[in-house]
């Protein structure tokens, strides 16, 4: 089978498009899920009676269901129950649910490793409990979660081709129509694997160098 | 230290095997992939392997969907058992595989499947894709809507939503006639029918069968009379270069015309769903012979 360029430059323009659209999803989902795992995990970490259960609960919910069933809830169910949303609201939801459940035990996570003798030091030179927080706890907990956190940024930027399923005309969307359309299916795959390297590889290290960058004040090179 | 290098050791190991698997030959399971110019007849690939690998439909009643024992039926369906009892001497040597409509034709280019019989209208795009066999039914797109809805004719549907399932004829004949029309695409026709039924279109267009069996059991929506294009012709298709598959398929359907075999089987399946006053002879298309 050959491999036809000419067709695949043809469609170049709806591709960026469709980057477009994937980082737009991919960006906003990131910052929301950023948001509720901040409040999440500051309660997590403040111990906040009841809310500490809810989070728990929520977090266990999200991070056990797939997200393309919980797509599928949001866009196709609810409806049913007279609530109609776009599938560009569905897919920031969904993608919300998921990315703030993950980085919710993140941040938690990088809060309880920070070492209790640097709270305990802090409180004997006579820090109050805010400046323990401000100058202590939250520059270490922040530079002992990047890694993961970056991790999951990625994570939530690859998961955005499954909201191509509710129609959201994303990477993975407009890579189906052309092949269904024109049945190129290999240079359309092609075209989609190479996109997504471009896309996700020069982040990937953007990441880590900028993770070095910020780890290097606390840990030496 | 010793950890690092013990990791990139795995991950080196894990790297070469992931590459071999790439390098592997065709398992003993799975079609040739040479279908173009097969070195050995590819009926005999068949019958070594003892099953009929054939690409359905799952959720277009009459034509290929799940019955309630969990057993894949219907039209299109019950023709790839007619064709594994003729070659192999049992209608249940046959390995059934579930497609969408955007995914019949990879699938034959990636030789996951022998034959697609999976309600494919012919059009000319298609016939450079795959290979097509004498027919077996004839279609018209058409556009479904809710009864209270303003559409009374297709250009009516210029500046609305018109949803379509990827892939169908209906996806292609609005891209290549209407570019300009907003169309909302799913994947599978259920999940365009729940769509229309959410109010996220204006209409579903749609091969014109599943709508009216469609619309006969969920009152409240009607079929617009005009049709998108010309009526087509359905048939099964096989690898692009099998003309072997190809041919065995079209003395089959020659064969199974013979015995009236799609009357029965529109009589089993699909005259219940259909208008009283359907002739069957409007909708399949008896031995492979189509009269347009």
């Amino acid at each position: 089978m050959s491999f036809d360029v000419a067709f695949i430059l043809s469609t170049l323009p709806a591709f960026l498009k469709a980057v477009g659209v994937t980082l737009q999803v991919g960006l906003i989902a990131i910052a929301t899920s950023l948001l509720v795992a901040v409040l999440n995990a500051a309660i997590l970490v403040y111990r906040t009676p009841y809310l500490q259960r809810l989070v728990k609960l929520y977090v266990e919910l999200a991070r056990n269901t797939p997200l393309l069933i919980q797509l599928f809830f949001v866009y196709f169910a609810l409806p049913t129950l007279g609530l109609k949303i776009s599938g560009f609201a569905a897919a920031i939801i969904t993608l919300t649910f998921l990315g703030g459940a993950y980085l919710t035990e993140v941040l938690r996570a990088g809060v309880e490793a920070v070492p209790v003798a640097q709270l305990e030091s802090g409180r004997s030179i006579g820090l109050s409990e805010g400046q323990l927080l401000r100058h202590v706890i939250l520059p270490q907990a922040g530079i002992l979660s990047l890694p993961s956190l970056f991790a999951n940024f990625i994570f939530l930027l690859k998961e955005t081709t499954v909201v191509s399923a509710v129609a959201v005309p994303e990477l993975l969307y407009t890579t189906k129509s052309y092949i269904a359309l024109y049945y190129k299916t290999y240079e359309m795959l092609a075209v989609l694997t190479l996109i997504c390297v471009l896309l996700f590889l020069p982040l990937s290290l953007l990441l880590s160098r900028l993770e070095r960058r910020l780890q290097h004040g606390q840990f030496g090179s | 230290m010793k950890t690092a290098i013990t990791s990139k050791l795995l991950l080196s190991v894990l790297g070469l095997a992931l590459l071999a698997g790439c390098n592997k030959a065709e398992e003993p399971g799975k079609p040739a992939a040479n279908g173009a110019a097969p070195a050995t007849s590819y009926l005999e690939t068949i019958k070594a392997r003892d099953k009929l690998i054939v690409g359905v439909f799952t959720d277009k009643p009459p034509f290929g969907y799940v019955d309630e024992t969990g057993r894949y039926v219907g039209f299109d369906t019950d023709i790839g058992r007619a064709l594994a009892k003729s070659l192999l001497g049992d209608e249940n040597k046959v390995e059934f595989v579930a497609v969408e409509p955007a995914s019949r034709i990879p699938f034959l280019q990636s030789d996951k499947v022998d034959l697609i019989l999976a309600n494919m209208t012919v059009t000319p795009e298609r016939r450079e894709a795959v290979e097509f066999t004498n027919p077996n039914l004839r279609v018209a797109v058409q556009a479904l809507v809710a009864d209270g809805s303003s559409v009374q004719k297709l250009d009516d549907l210029a500046g609305k939503t018109t949803i379509v399932t990827t892939g169908t004829t209906a996806d292609i004949w609005l891209t290549k006639h209407h570019p300009d029309w907003k169309l909302l695409k799913f994947e599978k026709n259920s999940e365009s029918l729940q769509a229309l039924a959410n109010g996220r279109g204006d209409a579903y267009a749609q091969d014109n069968l599943i709508l009216f069996s469609w619309s006969k059991q969920n009152p409240g929506y009607r079929v617009l009379a005009e049709k998108l294009g010309d009526e087509a012709p359905i048939a099964p298709a096989v690898k692009k270069g099998n003309i072997e598959l190809r041919d065995w398929v079209n003395t089959e359907l020659a064969r199974l015309g013979e015995q009236k075999y799609l009357l029965k089987l529109y009589d089993q399946y699909v005259r219940k769903e259909l208008s009283d006053d359907t002739k069957p002879e409007s909708v399949i298309v008896e031995g492979g012979k189509w009269q347009g």
